[in-house]
């Protein structure tokens, strides 16, 4: 309960301001990026991935963010990277009939078995430094226009763009304001002595004790959607064109470095296919 | 798309996705269970969503919950055995914009009966699509294997569902209510 006025300032991300090459990027061609780079990263094979945490870490270091930093993650992770290794090696794949790598009481590790908890590892850490990277460059604000400048094409199709960025907008707008409302409610149970976090029973005791929290809560937010909803509307607000003026300067060669997100997100997997 | 998705499921949308947000940042969205597992309440708003406002509206808040656990995964990890592997978006994200989609048929099945009941029918299949979908790309991704994944659906995924229902059909059941005292706004059904 000790964490109840940190609600009210909850923050997302990690943001840290600077003034470097990749903080000055529109927000359009950090999504990009970040998109190109998680293609491999997540489905690639493992030279491909190796392509993005290289590239991740070189983006890091330019943006001015220690990879001790963006490998944080990793070490509290370890533990969890042996359970997972631990529980592969315990139960065997069916139909797996490459050579055992070591055989220790019910563990066996086979090498099929050794490489897929190596990718997992691998990918995972791959991914982590790239988002680390984007959520340290990139602003609250940059995120929510940076999909409504990257979809802008698609809008020519019919696709609405705008109410999508709005959805993204009213998103952040919403959460400091529901964030509020947690704490009052929990404030109000916890004054009544509800006790959440250590509530004893079996598991639709618990759920129950939670109704009090999740149900208020969910109203009120529906509530506040309908007055908002109705006030936009009674303004005549749409969402159909563009209403946003902030405007992005793009750097020198910004076209090229979006080019080059789709070049090396078709490299990392041709690197991949030649090396196989 | 265009007409039918108007100012009012956008901001709906952006109310339950920050629902979801804040219940999982301040993780007042797990309850805890035995053993340090803990039940996961992050896909009932998704639920609502569909329920409500139909299936848009849950792919989109379902969206939403998927990046906030992708982004989780990254800024605050640690807090269970695998949420280290939902930084990879084929686990975090894509399960979840399957939730609103199925939970929105179950409830359209349903609907015509007792509401409250049509709800907690979309809230058992939203909840066991999220379990399902979510184990199945981690075993497919190699982080867990087969049968770990077997195990954990029958021991938190079936209680999760339960919970779910409960929790959804609560829900339902209280914004009708309000719902019915004040009326929709005016505009609401305007072609915009």
């Amino acid at each position: 309960m000790k964490d109840l006025e940190f609600f009210r300032n909850i923050s997302i991300g990690q943001y840290s301001s600077g003034d470097s090459l990749l903080h000055r990027l529109t927000p359009a061609t950090k999504y990009l990026w970040l998109f190109a780079l998680s293609i491999p990263g997540a489905v690639g094979g493992i030279s491909g991935v190796a392509m993005v945490l290289l590239l991740a870490l070189c983006a890091g270091r330019g943006a001015g963010i220690r990879p001790a930093f963006l490998l944080r993650g990793v070490k509290p992770a370890l533990p969890f990277f042996v359970l997972a290794a631990f529980l592969q090696f315990l139960f065997g794949w069916p139909g797996d009939h490459s050579a055992a790598l070591f055989t220790l009481g019910p563990l066996s590790a086979t090498a099929r078995e050794a490489a897929a908890v190596g990718m997992a590892v691998a990918r995972t850490v791959a991914l982590m430094v790239l988002l680390g990277v984007f959520t340290s460059i990139t602003s609250e604000g940059e995120i929510a226009h940076g999909v409504e400048d990257l979809l802008d094409p698609l809008a020519r199709l019919g696709l609405p763009v705008h109410r999508l960025a709005l959805v993204v907008s009213a998103t952040f707008r919403f959460i400091p304001v529901i964030a509020g409302e947690l704490e009052s409610i929990v404030k109000a149970q916890a004054s009544r002595g509800a006790d959440f976090g250590t509530g004893k029973g079996g598991p639709f005791a618990r759920a129950r004790a939670y109704l009090p929290l999740i149900v208020p809560v969910t109203v009120r937010a529906l509530e506040r959607a309908e007055v908002l909803a109705e006030a936009m509307e009674a303004r005549c607000y749409t969402g159909k064109d563009r209403t946003r003026w902030v405007v992005y300067p793009k750097v020198r060669g910004e076209d090229a470095i979006r080019a080059l997100a789709l070049v090396f997100c078709a490299a990392a997997f041709a690197v991949d296919a030649l090396l196989r | 798309m265009g007409s039918r998705f108007g100012v009012r499921k956008i901001v709906v949308t952006g109310a339950l996705g920050a629902v979801v947000v804040a219940l999982s940042l301040t993780q007042l969205g797990y309850i805890p269970w035995i053993s340090g597992a803990s039940l996961s309440v992050l896909q009932v708003p998704v639920i609502i969503g569909a329920v409500i406002e139909g299936p848009v509206v849950g792919i989109l808040v379902g969206a939403i919950f998927g990046a906030t656990s992708m982004v989780q995964a990254v800024i605050n990890p640690a807090k269970g055995p695998i949420d280290v592997f939902f930084v990879n978006p084929f686990i975090s994200v894509l399960p979840r914009l399957l939730i609103g989609l199925l939970a929105w048929l179950a409830f359209r099945l349903f609907r015509g009966r007792l509401r409250p009941a049509a709800a907690a029918a979309a809230g058992i299949v939203g909840s066991l699509t999220n379990t399902v979908f979510v184990l199945g790309a981690l075993v497919l991704a190699g982080a867990i294997p087969a049968s770990v994944a077997g195990a954990v659906l029958v021991a938190n995924g079936l209680v999760e569902a339960g919970v779910a229902a409960i929790l959804t059909a609560a829900i339902v059941a209280a914004w009708g209510g309000v719902e019915g005292r004040r009326g929709k706004a005016r505009l609401a059904d305007e072609e915009s």
